[in-house]
C-alpha cells in the first residue's frame, strides 16, 4: 500500500471538511476500496502498521449558528457542432500532394485500359479521344502531365499555378465528367463550334462532336455559406469546417456558455441535460456525452454573497436554501447538438442574446479570467 | 580591374581621415549630409539588370517563361548529369560498401509515393471522434489515487525440482491464451484504426486458378493495395484442400488507402445493401479487432466493381471478410470506435 493511497483515504475518512473537498463518487471509490480485504493486504498491514498519532485530537463541533458557507455550485454544458466538412488544406500539402501523385505517375506500371474499355466500343473511342487532350495520361488531378513521354522531366508546376488545388481539381473533373477538355489551355474546338471540343481521334467521326444532350453534372456545396457570407453568428450554417460553440449572453451582460446552480441530489448530467432546456428551449436535439465534466470554473467574489436559493420545479429534490457564498465553482460538461437550434424566447435565466462561436472567437468575447481556464477544453478545429 | 580600383579608392579615403578609426564606417556612406552634392564614385559600379527592372517585368517573365519550349529552344546539348547512385538490387549485409537508400527515398527501389490525400474519416477523426471517445471512456481517479498492482499474470513454477529454474513460467490459468488488459484511457491511447485486413478464401482456386486471379483484381481494384495469395498449408481431405495449392488472397491496408477503403464501405456500400442488418454485435476477437464479411452480390456493390462490372465472370465474383484492427484491447471500445465511425451494429453484443 502506498502514501499516495493512504493520504486519499485519510482525507476521506478523517474529519467532517473532506465531505466537501472530495468528491461524491471519489468517496465511493474511496470506502469500497477501504472496505475490501485481501488476503495478501492483510500480512503487510499487520506487519506495517503505521504509529497513529492523533495530531488533531478531535475537529470543534461546528456550531450550526447562521447560514452554512459555500461556493455556488454550477453546471455548465458546453454545447457544440462538430465540424461538418473537411478543413482547407494547406499550400504546402497541396503542393506536397500534387508532387507525390506526379511521382506516383512516374513511377507505377501505365493505366490498364482494356480492364476497363473493351476495344473499338463507344466507350473506349471517348476514353481515348480524353486521354489524347491531357496528352495522354489516365489521371484527371495533376494537369496535362506526361510520364512516359520525352518531357517527362518536366514536372514541376510553374510559380501562380492553380494546379493541385481541391477546387481546381473538382472544377476538372466536373469537366471531363462533361465531356469537355480538362486541360489548362482554352477548349480545343473553335468559335464556331461554340467552344465544343473536337475529336482527337480520326476514327471518333469527322468534325465536331456533337453533344447528345446537355450533361448536367451536379456541382458540390460551396464551402462558404450564406450565413458565413453576412457573418450571422446565430445560425449553424457558418464556419463549416470548424467546431462552433453556444455561448449565451446572461442577464448580467456577460458571454458564457449557458449555465445554472447544480439543485437538490441532481447530479451533474441531470442539470447539464436540464440546463439546456430550460436556456435553449426544446427544439434542440443534444447529446450530453458523459457524467463528469472536462473543464472548471472557479472564481471568488470580493466579499461573501448571501443568497436566498429557491426550490427549482424540476429537481424534485431540491429544498429552500439559504447559504453565504464566497465564490463560485462552474463545472463543464461536454455536450453535442444533433439537430435543431437555440430559441431564447422560452429561457428561465433571462439570458439576453446567443451566439454560436468558434474558439477564437469565443475568445473575443468571454472575459480574460473566464477565458483562461476555459480555453484547453475547446478543441482547435 | 573594378575590384581593384573600388580597394585602392577605399585605402585611399582610409588613409585620409584625421578622425579616429571609430568613425571610419562614416565615410563608406558617400555623403555625410542630405545637402552634400552626390560624389562620382557612385558612378564607377555598373548599371546591372536588376537595378534597372521594375517588378512588373518580372511578373512578365515569369508568364512567358517556359521549360519545355526553352529545352527546345537550346542548340547544344546539356553537360551530361553527374554520378547518380542506383541502390543495389540486392542487400548483401551491413558491412557492404553498397548500401540500399532508405524506403523514403524516391531513388530508393523500395519506395512507394503517397500520401495523396487527407481523408475525410482521418479529419473526422481527429477533429471529433477521438475527443468525444477520450470524454465518453475517461475513468475518473482521486488525487493521489493509484491503481492497485495485479500480481504476476503468469505463474511460477513452484517446487523443490532443481528444473524449475528458468524455467518459463506456466500458462495463463482458465485460457489458452493471455487476455490483454484494458488500461484507463488517457489522451495517450485513445482507441484509434490501426490497419484493415481484406481476405477472401476461394474453394475453386484449387482446381482452377481463374478463381485467384479474379479475386486478386477485385481486392486490389476494391483497396487500391496489391493482393498477397496464401498457400494451404495442411492437407483437409474433407474440404478438398490439399498442402501447397493457393487458394486465398489478402491485402493490408494501412493509412490512407485504410481510410478510403473503411469510408466507402460504410458510405456507399452499406447502405446500397438491401435489408442489411449491419455488423454481428458478437464479432471480435476480445482483444480489439472486429470482422465483418461481404457476399459476392454485396461486393458487386463495390464502385470499382461496379463501373465495369461485365469485366469480371459473373461467378467467379468472391465474398470477403474485412477484419478491422484497432488500437482497443477490448471488443467494447474497439465497436465504440467503430460505432463513432457509422459501422451498425446488431444483435447481442458481446464483449
Amino acid at each position: 500500500m502506498n502514501a499516495g493511497q493512504q493520504s486519499a483515504r485519510r482525507i476521506a475518512s478523517q474529519n467532517a471538511l473532506s465531505r466537501d473537498t472530495v468528491c461524491i463518487s471519489c468517496r465511493h471509490r474511496l470506502a469500497s476500496h477501504a472496505s475490501r480485504r485481501h488476503a495478501s493486504a492483510a500480512t503487510a498491514a499487520v506487519a506495517e502498521e503505521p504509529p497513529r498519532t492523533q495530531t488533531n485530537p478531535s475537529n470543534p463541533p461546528v456550531t450550526a449558528t447562521g447560514p452554512k458557507k459555500a461556493f455556488q455550485l454550477k453546471c455548465s454544458p458546453v454545447l457544440s457542432r462538430p465540424p461538418v466538412i473537411t478543413r482547407e488544406l494547406t499550400s504546402f500539402e497541396k503542393a506536397f500532394f500534387l508532387y507525390q501523385k506526379r511521382l506516383n505517375e512516374r513511377l507505377a506500371l501505365p493505366f490498364t485500359r482494356y480492364f476497363y474499355t473493351k476495344k473499338e466500343t463507344p466507350g473506349d473511342i471517348e476514353w481515348k479521344r480524353k486521354r489524347s487532350l491531357r496528352r495522354g495520361t489516365a489521371a484527371r488531378d495533376i494537369g496535362a502531365y506526361n510520364a512516359y513521354d520525352d518531357e517527362k522531366w518536366n514536372d514541376e508546376v510553374l510559380v501562380g499555378s492553380k494546379l493541385g488545388d481541391p477546387e481546381d481539381i473538382t472544377e476538372r473533373l466536373i469537366l471531363d465528367a462533361e465531356g469537355k477538355d480538362i486541360t489548362e489551355g482554352e477548349p480545343q474546338g473553335d468559335a464556331e463550334t461554340g467552344g465544343e471540343t473536337i475529336s482527337g481521334d480520326a476514327r471518333a467521326g469527322e468534325g465536331s462532336q456533337k453533344p447528345v444532350a446537355e450533361v448536367n453534372v451536379e456541382r458540390p456545396a460551396s464551402r462558404i455559406t450564406e450565413a458565413d457570407e453576412q457573418n450571422d453568428v446565430k445560425s449553424l450554417n457558418r464556419k463549416l469546417d470548424r467546431s462552433l460553440y453556444l455561448l449565451v449572453q446572461n442577464k448580467d451582460g456577460q458571454w458564457r456558455f449557458p449555465e445554472d446552480r447544480v439543485y437538490g441530489r441532481e447530479n451533474l448530467h441531470q442539470a447539464a441535460e436540464r440546463i439546456l432546456l430550460q436556456a435553449g428551449g426544446i427544439n434542440m436535439n443534444t447529446w450530453v456525452l458523459a457524467n463528469h465534466p472536462i473543464g472548471h470554473y472557479v472564481n471568488a467574489f470580493k466579499s461573501p454573497i448571501l443568497s436566498k436559493i429557491l426550490p427549482n420545479r424540476l429537481v424534485r429534490t431540491s429544498r429552500e436554501l439559504e447559504q453565504e457564498e464566497y465564490g463560485e465553482k462552474v463545472f463543464f460538461l461536454k455536450s453535442r447538438i444533433l439537430a435543431g437550434q437555440a430559441d431564447l424566447s422560452q429561457n428561465e435565466y433571462k439570458d439576453k442574446d446567443f451566439s454560436w462561436l468558434a474558439k477564437e472567437e469565443v475568445e473575443k468575447v468571454v472575459s480574460k479570467h473566464y477565458w483562461s481556464q476555459i480555453r484547453n477544453m475547446l478543441t482547435e478545429r | 580591374m573594378a575590384l581593384q580600383e573600388v580597394t585602392s579608392a577605399f585605402i585611399k579615403r582610409m588613409q585620409s581621415t584625421q578622425t579616429p578609426l571609430k568613425q571610419a564606417w562614416k565615410l563608406q556612406c558617400l555623403r555625410t549630409y542630405a545637402t552634400d552634392p552626390m560624389q562620382k564614385e557612385l558612378g564607377e559600379l555598373e548599371e546591372s539588370v536588376h537595378q534597372a527592372t521594375p517588378t512588373d517585368a518580372a511578373g512578365k517573365r515569369l508568364s512567358q517563361y517556359d521549360p519545355t519550349q526553352n529545352a527546345k529552344q537550346r542548340k547544344e546539348q546539356l553537360p551530361p548529369s553527374r554520378y547518380q547512385f542506383r541502390s543495389p538490387r540486392f542487400y548483401r549485409g551491413p558491412l557492404h560498401p553498397h548500401q540500399p537508400l532508405k524506403s523514403s527515398d524516391p531513388a530508393s527501389r523500395e519506395f512507394v509515393p503517397g500520401p495523396f490525400t487527407l481523408p475525410r474519416l482521418q479529419q473526422t477523426y481527429e477533429s471529433t471522434i477521438a475527443p468525444d471517445l477520450m470524454t465518453l471512456t475517461y475513468q475518473h481517479y482521486p488525487p493521489g489515487f493509484e491503481r492497485p498492482q495485479k500480481g504476476e499474470r503468469l505463474r511460477e513454477w513452484v517446487g523443490d525440482s532443481p528444473y524449475f529454474k528458468n524455467r518459463p513460467r506456466r500458462g495463463p490459468r482458465g485460457y489458452d491464451v493471455l487476455p490483454l488488459l484494458r488500461k484507463p484511457i488517457t489522451f495517450r491511447n485513445v482507441p484509434k484504426l490501426e490497419r484493415v485486413t481484406v481476405h477472401t478464401m476461394l474453394k475453386g482456386a484449387a482446381d482452377d486458378s481463374a478463381y485467384l486471379h479474379v479475386a486478386g483484381m477485385v481486392v486490389q481494384n476494391i483497396t487500391n493495395v496489391r493482393v498477397q495469395t496464401h498457400a494451404v498449408r495442411k492437407s483437409v481431405a474433407s474440404f478438398g484442400l490439399r498442402a501447397g495449392k493457393h487458394v486465398s488472397v489478402t491485402s493490408e491496408l494501412y493509412g490512407e488507402n485504410m481510410y478510403h477503403f473503411l469510408s466507402k464501405v460504410i458510405d456507399v456500400v452499406m447502405p446500397k445493401i438491401k435489408d442489411y442488418k449491419g455488423v454481428k454485435g458478437s464479432s471480435g476477437d476480445s482483444s480489439g479487432h472486429i470482422s465483418f464479411g461481404f457476399k459476392p452480390e454485396e461486393v458487386a456493390l463495390f464502385p470499382e466493381v461496379e463501373v465495369n462490372y461485365d469485366m469480371y465472370p459473373p461467378k467467379m465474383i468472391p465474398g470477403l471478410h474485412v477484419t478491422v484492427h484497432t488500437s482497443a484491447t477490448t471488443d467494447y471500445d474497439a465497436r465504440m470506435l467503430l460505432q463513432a465511425i457509422g459501422v451498425p451494429f446488431y444483435g447481442k453484443m458481446v464483449d
